[in-house]
């Protein structure tokens, strides 16, 4: 072994050029393939945290109706079923102990109702008891202008992104009621036409769900504008409204009313429908700059009365956290099998399911990542091959010199395995630790990025590699593969050569 | 080598040469070349017949099978036909790995060429066949400097062979050939690439070495000038040895 290293190490020496550009292959592969697995882990931990921990939980109870998993980012128009049975839910969530913390939501698309505009606009809703998802999700998003809604008020948060894609789409600038407009909120467009900016304090939305014809179309009062900490591009496609004031809008039985769903013919005769459509946008007043243009008249949705308790309406689904460190797959289990045995009629998926395309996201990026350093692999590998396949004939010569003096084909063939893994542990090694100090210095040159794509990349706003003890391993053994797979043609090359070829070549 | 079998080498005395142990035996040995679509016949049918501690000197024209004869004595080539027993051993049904192990502990090269490890200086190419036979490091170092020292080089054991002349880089690879105590070391044109007065010395090395480790040497020339090294004289052409002059 000491002779074959020894032989080895002389030839590196010997061949620089050809040793300086495999090493330099090594160096860029095992930097970039660090790199690579930094980048994937810190996805992989950006996004469990801003997801799960800021938007959605470890898991998702759906109804068993359910088809799709995926509730999150579905097809437009394809409703959530609803879940009536949240009181056994939540006597069946409150017997796991590693269940820490639940937070029951609605969960659907409406349409955005705008006189104005002959083709209606769309938003994903949440409906949600404001209190609990603050407890749930306390630090996720920071109300940018308005503030928190008191509890039981009736009231919608728009996300800085939906109000941008409101604005694009209605030319109308939302406000919470009361507020004023924050200059530096303003998104460039609007600030261009600052003068003659179409303000308005709420939204007109109608329910969008396939098993009714029950929805109603509602005015939210605006009561604050809202940005998420992290992945504000994605989680900012959806507005959180109060529990009850979303059950109206898409035709659920509210707390107020809780029984069998009305059909809209019966709403019409109990004088629970408007029956002036017109009128629904005629109670409020639009804002021009400031100065009163257009006035219409707009109503508003009564103030729930009555309210039983919120918990026993229609929710779509229920975000559920896991207590630290709980093995995920064995909570799920469980969860479904109590579940189950509760006969709630609701199942446990895992959050990258429910979440559809943001999470099968992660995974076509990480996918994508993956193959980019397989692509470097095959590429260092293909140069790496040819580089040493040219070495091995160019010293046909002395390898034959070697097997005919007696050196078995194992020892040629270890000889340039020799001279690929010395080149590998030390061009490629120093491609790791530059890999392991990038994946430490990018995070503090603070990179963000608006991009939806990005953010997924980034695991939320900010550019935050991560590289673990196995992150680190993973890449020495894919060095070690790219190392072992680029010497095999080199050294059968070699092994092949005989010691009558050394003769001929004289 | 005694007296008495030093008296009859040179000698047409086949019968009295099969007396003593005949360290190679070729029979009907054929090699044929292919050319294309043509095959071009090497070797014709040699008969051969080598004894132990022999100097051998194989003469002949350019492309009159020297060379090959060689290397299939040295388990370099392998035969079309015919029978080659080195120490004994048929060696056209060995495989590879076997045929290896042959050249290694029972053959010494040297090269036209020289063919040195340029990584390597004096001493790791002389002890490089004995660190393949799995010989301690101590016990190599130990039998190479020796070599070394008896081929006149200790003052370059440390040099590369880029740093050394053409015949320091020939003695240098007497030293390799004779390291491992082969039975047989094969010279293939020794002196081709050197000057007469280094090509004399590196034949009267090889003749001293001979005779102090009672080493079979066959070496091929075309040179007619060392001729007079040789015990015995083999003489070949288009592929068939002839009658076998009086050696010098």
């Amino acid at each position: 072994m000491k002779l074959i290293l020894t032989i080895a190490w002389r030839n590196i020496l010997r061949h620089k050029g050809k040793s300086l550009v495999i090493g330099i292959i090594l160096f860029t592969g095992a930097f970039l393939m660090t790199l690579g697995n930094g980048v994937i882990s810190g996805m992989a931990a950006g996004v469990e945290k801003n997801i799960i921990n800021g938007f959605m939980g470890d898991i998702v109870l759906i109804s068993d109706a359910q088809k799709s998993d995926n509730i999150l980012l579905n097809i437009m128009g394809t409703s959530i079923e609803p879940i009536t049975t949240y009181r056994r839910i939540k006597e069946v969530l409150a017997g796991q102990s590693y269940v820490r913390r639940s937070l029951p939501v609605g969960k659907n698309l409406a349409m955005v109702l705008d006189e104005n505009s002959a083709t209606p606009g769309f938003a994903f809703l949440i409906g949600v008891d404001f209190a609990e998802y603050r407890k749930m999700f306390p630090d996720n998003f920071k109300v940018i202008e308005g503030g928190y809604p008191a509890p039981g008020e009736r009231a919608l948060m728009i996300p800085t992104f939906t109000r941008d894609e409101f604005y694009g789409f209605y030319n109308i600038w939302f406000l919470p009621a009361g507020g004023t407009l924050v200059k530096e909120n303003l998104k460039k467009e609007a600030l261009a036409e600052i003068k003659s900016l179409v303000v308005s304090t709420s939204v007109v939305m109608m329910g969008m769900t396939s098993g009714t014809n029950a929805t109603n179309d509602i005015r939210f009062p605006v009561k604050g504008i809202v940005k998420y900490g992290a992945l504000n591009q994605i989680f900012g496609h959806f507005c959180l409204v109060d529990i009850e004031s979303y059950r109206e809008c898409l035709g659920y039985f509210t707390a107020s009313d809780m029984s069998a769903q009305v059909p809209k013919e019966e709403k019409k005769l109990l004088g629970m429908e408007g029956s002036d459509l017109d009128a629904m946008f005629g109670g409020e007043e639009i804002v021009v700059n400031g100065s009163k243009a257009a006035p219409k008249k707009f109503r508003t949705v009564p103030a729930a009365a009555g309210v039983k308790t919120a918990e026993d309406g229609v929710y779509n689904a229920v975000f559920v956290k896991l207590a630290d460190g709980f093995p995920y797959k064995e909570a799920l289990a469980r969860l479904n099998s109590a579940l189950s045995a509760g006969k709630t009629g609701v199942k446990a998926v895992p959050w990258n399911k429910a979440a559809g395309p943001m999470g099968s996201m992660a995974l076509i990026i990480k996918t994508a990542l993956f193959l980019f350093v397989t692509l470097l692999f095959c590429v260092a590998v293909i140069i790496i091959v040819n580089t040493l396949t040219m070495a091995a004939i160019e010293r046909t010569p002395e390898i034959g010199m070697m097997r005919a003096v007696g050196a078995r084909k194992s020892f040629i063939a270890g000889m340039f395995l020799g001279e690929t893994a010395i080149l590998s542990a030390i061009f490629g090694g120093s491609g790791i630790a530059a890999g392991i100090a990038a994946v430490n210095i990018i995070p503090l040159l603070k990179i963000s990025t608006d991009n939806d794509m990005l953010q997924i990349l980034y695991g939320g706003n900010f550019f935050n590699p991560l590289l673990s003890f196995s992150g680190v391993a993973l890449t020495a053994l894919q060095l070690l593969a790219v190392t072992v797979a680029a010497a095999l043609y080199p050294m059968r090359v070699a092994g092949e050569i005989t010691p009558l070829e050394a003769v001929s070549r004289d | 080598m005694p007296p008495v079998y030093q008296s009859l080498i040179g000698q047409e005395t086949s019968g009295l040469r099969n007396l003593l142990m005949n360290i190679i035996e070729i029979k009907e040995l054929k090699k044929d070349y292919p050319l294309g679509t043509t095959i071009v016949p090497a070797l014709r049918g040699v008969d051969l017949a080598v004894a132990e501690g022999d100097f051998i000197s194989i003469i002949g024209p350019s492309g009159s099978g020297k060379t090959t004869l060689l290397n299939v004595i040295g388990c370099i080539d392998s035969p079309t036909s015919g029978s080659v027993k080195v120490g004994g051993r048929e060696i056209t049904s060995l495989d590879d790995r076997q045929i290896t192990d042959i050249r290694l502990n029972k053959i010494g090269f040297i090269f036209q060429t020289f063919n040195l490890i340029p990584v390597l200086d004096v001493l790791e190419n002389v002890e490089f066949p004995l660190l393949l036979m799995k010989k301690s490091e101590a016990e190599a170092r130990k039998r190479a400097e020796k070599l070394v020292e008896e081929v006149g080089l200790k003052e370059y054991a440390a040099h590369r062979p880029s740093e050394l002349s053409g015949g320091q880089r020939q003695r240098v690879a007497i030293a390799r050939a004779l390291v491992t105590n082969p039975d047989i070391v094969l010279a293939d044109e020794p002196t081709a690439n050197l000057d007469s007065v280094t090509g004399a010395s590196i034949l009267e090395l090889m003749r001293r070495m001979n005779e102090l480790e009672k080493t079979t040497f066959i070496f091929s020339t075309h040179d007619a000038n060392v001729l007079k090294y040789a015990r015995r004289i083999v003489k070949i052409k288009d592929g068939v040895i002839e009658k076998e002059p009086a050696a010098a």
